[in-house]
This record gives structure tokens, sequence and C-alpha cells, in this order.
């Protein structure tokens, strides 16, 4: 157990079909001791089961395997750690059984993405896998009725204690628009439990008396990047003061980080705006909503010590405007095809959030089959209800730029410049055709 | 071959510690941001550069003495300090910038569970040493921009060691005056050891600023650091000195690494000393000039600026001070942006000759419009 109460147990074994009895069985006593609802353990369960006879007969069948099955307080997580060859390691694709000419019932990976809330894979130095689905906890949706605080004198910030989260989070639904709030606030115990896990922070605005008068809640969303919500307001008065002061309190607190950059995807208070870059904005859509526009904000924390990435013909205008407009020291270089032989079959990692309708492609491998791949991706997924497709390319790998020809040939846009959030600049392209109605 | 398991070798408050990246190097950013000419207005460098004197050795060093190792222990440039101050040499320890004698003092008092105080928004390698060693780090927010004296007490515990000052303080330019420093080291009673960082004594003239160095034979516990960097202009060379009680030296020494301190670092500071062309007048006149015209211009666009002694002075800006870093820097204005120092939005400017001043409120006001 660590510092925040969660817990990693692990199981140790062979990718053998007849272990499935074991695994599954893992799973579901950690899920419930980990207060995972049973409903939803036998979601993880029957995840981890598609997951392990995948290994077992595609990707890595035989060899060692660790299964971990983490609390994380507000979410069940388990995760496949192990080693395959680069030939067996496109069996990971999540549209990978289209090669075969399966339907979308055969496809392992994709049936556990669907009864999951995440699925994230990672490849790393010598083709170590990190396959990982998550389940979130059930929490209630509370709603409570609170007079709007008065006008602070003054505002000070200090982080959250569990029952100041609560009240908080509360607040935040009663007195902010809907738009501006991501759907966890409706459950105030969920928004505690996840500031309780560590992975986020919350800073409360409180007034002469101590009533909470506004707050922000951060995480850390890579290594590099904090992204936050907030700074949400709650009283009448001078909004931009109590903003203001939780901003720089809170940019303090982050200062001497690891963090190079600060991103809100929820919208910021009119008055913060000019304290922000605009990196653009995504378009989202759930069920039969209207799309609604995301729109990024970021900025540095540290001087921009410039850099080189990489780009092609086709997407270098895109990126000198960008840059111009974000005024980055940026040297692009280019790369070309020229007729270089290429072999294998490319990786992609697809993080799906079911609870956003949203798919979050990466590239993992290289291989001579982009563009079959991408089209796979897009065919499948998108079948598959998932409206908002997102492709993430990282301009400091020259493989990854090659990407862009058949990213923009399959209908996907550049949309978000994302700076410093991979080993260089991220470029994140949306499927254009996924969000409109 | 089998590549090592960082993890389990480096220790947790290494891993997670985020190296500090310092700037490409002029030319190169130059070439990033497409200016032709640069300011560089982000480090407090001497615009002057270092005093005739030590310009000559600079000049005159012998190339064949590069295959001489240099003193050990600085030999002759602590005569001469201790000369200019009245104490003995071996009071003195010299090393490769003031930043290497923060890490001596922190090695030489804390081990792990032990703490050390200091501010939050200062000079930034007190904190960092002091994580990076697994020392945990008490910062205690300034108050009117100012050390904070009593919080700064109340935040001291069984296991604090050590106290850092920086008077004047980087980047605010507050300073404590000796009645004040004095009812503070009265109050720390001499249980743990208090750093005095002076590194910007010599462009401090008011008259209730204390000399720390002077203050040493009524408390031993004491600490002061002193640099050539800053009025001396020998950034570039490295090299800055501590002075402290015999006994408490002594401890700090063993923690030292000799023939850190190069030759001509060594020589070039010790005629910087002996310098008597004015260097310390004209800079001080130089600095004086440079930021009443700095304020009023800044007043004059309605910015508020934070201006006390040292050759700096912030400024809050209506936009983030990381973007005003890129676009001053597209103007060929590098400047410091305080983010880093916990003071977002407001960056700091070194003070210099009329000609980068100028160049800095014209980029300034580009930016701006």
């Amino acid at each position: 157990m660590d510092e925040f109460g969660k817990s990693d147990l692990q199981l140790h074994l062979d990718a053998h079909t007849p272990f499935l009895p074991i695994v599954t069985r893992f799973v579901e006593t950690t899920a419930s001791l980990f207060d995972l609802g049973k409903g939803d353990a036998l979601k993880l369960v029957l995840a981890t089961e598609e997951i392990f006879l995948h290994l077992c007969s595609t990707v890595c069948p035989g060899g060692p395997l660790v299964v971990s099955c983490r609390d994380g307080l507000y979410y069940t997580r388990v995760v496949f750690h192990f080693s395959a060859p680069t030939l067996h390691l496109k069996g990971l694709n999540i549209a990978s059984a289209d090669e075969g000419g399966c339907d979308l019932e055969e496809m392992g990976l994709m049936i556990a993405s669907r009864s999951v809330d995440e699925l994230h894979l990672s490849v790393e130095m010598g083709n170590r896998v990190r396959l990982a689905v998550t389940k979130h906890k059930a929490y209630p949706k509370v709603s409570e009725e609170f007079p709007r605080p008065e006008a602070p004198q003054r505002t000070v910030s200090e982080t959250a204690d569990q029952e100041q989260v609560k009240r908080f989070s509360l607040m935040a639904s009663l007195f902010c628009r809907q738009q501006d709030l991501p759907p966890f606030f409706d459950y105030p115990g969920r928004v505690a439990d996840m500031v309780a896990s560590g992975e986020y922070g919350c800073m409360i605005g409180l007034d002469q008396n101590r009533q909470i008068v506004g707050g922000v809640l951060f995480r850390q969303r890579s290594e590099r990047i904090v992204q936050f919500f907030g700074p949400y307001v709650f009283h009448g008065g001078d909004i931009m003061a109590t903003a203001e002061a939780l901003l720089e309190d809170l940019l303090a607190k982050i200062a001497r980080t690891k963090a190079l950059g600060l991103l809100s995807l929820s919208g910021l208070p009119k008055a913060l705006e000019h304290r922000f870059e605009s990196l653009g904005s995504l378009s989202s859509r759930i069920g039969e909503l209207p799309s609604v526009r995301k729109p990024f904000f970021f900025r540095h924390l540290h001087e921009d010590p410039g850099g080189e990435v990489w780009s092609t013909e086709a997407l270098k205008a895109w990126l000198c405007a960008q840059y111009d407009r974000l005024v980055l020291a940026r040297e692009i270089r280019t790369v070309r095809d020229m007729g270089e032989r290429r072999s294998g079959a490319s990786l992609f990692a697809a993080e799906i959030s079911r609870e956003k309708a949203e798919a979050c492609l990466r590239p993992l491998l290289p291989g001579d089959d982009l563009a079959a791949n991408v089209k796979a991706h897009v065919r499948y997924l998108s079948k598959d209800g998932l409206l908002t497709l997102l492709f993430e390319i990282d301009l400091g790998l020259p493989w990854h730029a090659e990407l862009t020809e058949v990213l923009l040939a399959e209908g996907f846009q550049p949309k978000i410049l994302l700076p410093f959030a991979g080993r260089s600049d991220l470029v994140i392209f949306q499927h254009h055709d996924a969000t409109e109605p | 071959m089998m590549r090592p398991n960082l993890d389990s070798l480096v220790p947790a408050y290494v891993r997670e510690f985020e190296p500090y990246i310092p700037s490409k190097p002029d030319p190169e950013l130059m070439k990033l941001y497409g200016c032709t000419r640069l300011f560089r207005l982000n480090n407090n460098e001497n615009p002057l550069g270092p005093p005739p004197a030590a310009q000559e050795v600079i000049r005159r060093f012998p190339p064949p003495q590069g295959a001489v190792y240099p003193s050990g222990d600085s030999y002759y440039l602590r005569e001469a300090i201790g000369a200019v101050h009245g104490v003995d040499p071996d009071h003195i320890l010299v090393g490769n910038g003031a930043n290497e004698v923060i890490t001596f003092v922190i090695k030489a008092f804390c081990e792990r569970g032990d703490n050390i105080v200091t501010a939050d928004k200062t000079f930034a390698v007190y904190e960092w040493v002091a994580v990076f060693s697994g020392i945990k780090a008490r910062v205690i927010p300034l108050k009117d921009e100012g050390f904070d004296d009593a919080a700064m007490l109340a935040a001291v515990d069984g296991n604090t060691k050590i106290l850092f000052v920086c008077n004047p303080n980087n980047p605010t330019g507050s300073y404590w005056s000796r009645e004040r420093l004095t009812a503070f080291l009265d109050a720390v009673g001499g249980k743990r050891i208090v750093v005095l960082d002076e590194a910007y004594f010599e462009f401090v003239e008011k008259e209730d600023f204390p000399n720390g160095i002077s203050l040493l034979s009524d408390y031993p516990n004491l600490v002061v650091f002193r640099t050539f960097s800053k009025m001396y202009g020998l950034a570039a060379l490295r090299i800055g000195y501590l002075v402290g009680d015999p006994g408490v030296v002594d401890m700090i020494r063993r923690t030292c690494v000799v023939y850190s301190v190069n030759r001509i670092a060594q020589e070039a500071a010790l005629a910087a000393l002996g310098d008597d062309t004015g260097h310390i007048r004209r800079t001080r006149d130089l600095i004086r000039q440079s930021r009443a015209y700095l304020c009023e211009e800044l007043l004059k666009k309605g910015l508020p600026v934070i201006a006390g002694e040292g050759n700096y002075l912030i400024v809050k800006l209506p936009i983030s001070d990381t973007l005003a870093y890129r676009k001053l820097m597209r103007e060929g204005i590098m400047i410091r942006p305080m983010t880093g120092f916990r003071y977002p939005n407001h960056i700091r400017i070194t003070l210099a000759g009329q000609e980068a001043m100028e160049a800095f409120v014209v980029a300034l006001t580009k930016i701006l419009a």
C-alpha cells in the first residue's frame, strides 16, 4: 500500500489458456476487495478474460506475464505486463482482427474496451508492454442547496481537506455552468477519492470567515503537463480577484516541479484568458447531444529553450503558423519518403474513454502498413460508437511525422499543438467526420 | 548488456527532482528566435564586466599554465579576502561559485530527516540543493516582498539545521536592516546555522544595510556568502566564498571539493579585490540611473514594479511572463520570467546600460501593444 492508501496485488504466471480461471478469479477477488461494485467487477473480469485469451493465442503465447490489480481508490485497474516479439505486437492493435476479415465481435481488445472505462497501451524498451484496463467505481450523484457566498473581503487559498473537497464539488455543481464542469463534479465522493488518491490536487479559496468561495482542481496529465479544472468562483463579487489568487497559488505550487506547462481543457473564467495562450479547440459529442467545443488553454512555466521538430511538407505550413502565433522557437526539419524500404506491422495504442465516447490513438511502432492501420482503426472505432477520434503524434520522432500525410488523407485535421507534451511538442489531429451528427 | 534498474539504484528524492535545464548558448537562441542582437537582462550580470585589473589578469594568463593545477584551497585569494574583511584566511572557504558553497553547507550540516528554512520567493538554489539531497525545504511566504522573520522562526523545529536568508533578496531587492538581522540571530540563539547570502552586498548603498561579516564575532552560528559573479563581473569564471566561525568553517571544509576553483578565477578575483579604479562606484552609478529610468518608464505604463536593492527589478505584466519571455526574445531582449520564483506574470530585468534599457522599453511597448 502506498502513502495514499492505494494497493497493488500481482499475479505472476505464463500466458497459457488453462490459467484463465486463475486470472479471472484473481481479478474478481481483488476487485471485490477494492470495493468495486459487483456489476462493475464482472465487467472488469470480462475485459481481463478477453485480453488474457488474446495474449495467450496471439501476442505472447506461453510467455511470462504479470497481471496486477490496482486499487486507485476511485477506480480499479488491471494491468498486464509482458514482452513479445515485434512480429506479434501488431496483435495489440485494437483493430488487428481487420486483417483476417473478422467482425467486431471477434476482436478481443475491442470487446475488452467496451466493458471498461479506459484502455491504455504503452510499449517500453525491449518490447516491454503495459496494457491496462480501468473500471471506475460507481458513486452516488449528490446535490445540495447552499446560499451563494457573499463577496469576500479577501481570499486566501489552501490545500483542501476531504470534507472541503466534497463541499467544493457540491458548490461547483450548484453555482457553475454545467458546460464548464467535468461530469465527475456531480459525484463529490468521487472527487474526494480522486484527491485522496494523490492523482489530483485541490486548492480552495476561503474568505475571512473561512467559508469556501472558490477552488481549483488539478492533476498531472503527463510527466510534463499539469491539467487544471477551474478556477471556479462561487460568489458574485470580484470574480477576477478570487480566480487570480487561486491561479497564482496553483502556479506557485507547481512552479518548481517537473511540470513544464499548465493546461486547461474545461474553459477559463474570461478574466483569466489573457494569462494563457489559446491552443485552439477540439469538438466532442456524446450520444445525440450536439457537439461542444473544448478549448485548450496553455501556459508555459519556464523559459522556452527552443528546439527541433520533425514534420512533412504537408504539415509544415500549419506548424509554422502555430509556432508563429504562439511565439515558440522551433527549427522545423522535414522528413520525406525517398523510397527507402519499410517493413513490419505498425502498432497504435488506442486510449478509449467510454464516458466521453472518445478514442485517442498514439503510434507506438512504425511499419509498412500505416495507411491501412489508420483506416482500420477509424472504421472500427467509429463503428463501435466512439464519436470523437483523435490521433496524437510526437514531433520529436521523425517516423511520427511521416504519419501526417496518411492522417490527412484519412480525414484527420491538425487541431492542437501542445508544447512539450511528448519528447517534443505534440500535435493532436481530430477526425473531422466523427463529431458531425 | 542489461540496463541498470534506475528505480532501485537512484533515491526517490533524486528521481523525482526536475533537473535544471540552462538556456542554450546565445548564438543558438539568436538563431532560434531570429534576432540579430541580444541584450542579456536575465542573469543580473554586470554590464561593465570585471574591473580593469581583473580583465588584465584574464588577458595575460599564460597559456602553458593551463597544464598546472590551481591552488587547491585558493590560498592567496583567501589571504586577500581575509585582509579586506579583517578575518583570518582560515575562516574563509572559496568555491566554484556561490552555488557550490551552498552545497558544501547543506552537506556539512544536514542528513535525512532534517530540514532547512527559507523563503518561497527567493534564490531557488537553497531549496533545490536541499530537495535533491533528500532534505526537506520549508519555504515561508514573503511578507511585504521581504523575508518574514517571525514566520521563519515559527517554522523552526527540532530537525531544522539551517536558515537561509538572502539579503538583499533576489528577486525583490528587499533587505533586513542590521537591527532586524541581529534580532533574528538573537532569536535563533545559536542552536542552528544561519546562512546570510550577500551575493548583491556591494550594490547596496543604504546606511542601515548590515555587513554580515562584521557580525561573525558575535554570532558564531552565522555563515556569510559572497560572490564575484555580480559586482565583480566574473560570472563566467564561477567563483564565490563563505566566511564563518573557525569551528563551523572547519566542519564545512570536510565537504569541500578541493581544486574546484580554477586558477584564472582565483587570480582574477584577487585582482578584482585590489582594483582601485572606482569599478564599484561606476557600477553603482550606472545601476542607480538605470533603476530610476526603468521605474519611471514602467510606472508610465501603469505596470506594478518591485524595485529594491541589487542590480535588478521585477515588474508585473498583464500577460504570462513566459510568453513575454518568448516575445521579448524575438526582439533581442532576454529577461528572466518569474514563475519559477513563484512570481507568476512577473519578469525580472537586470539593470544595465542606457542602450539596453531603452531597447527593453521599446520591445516591451511593442509586445504589450
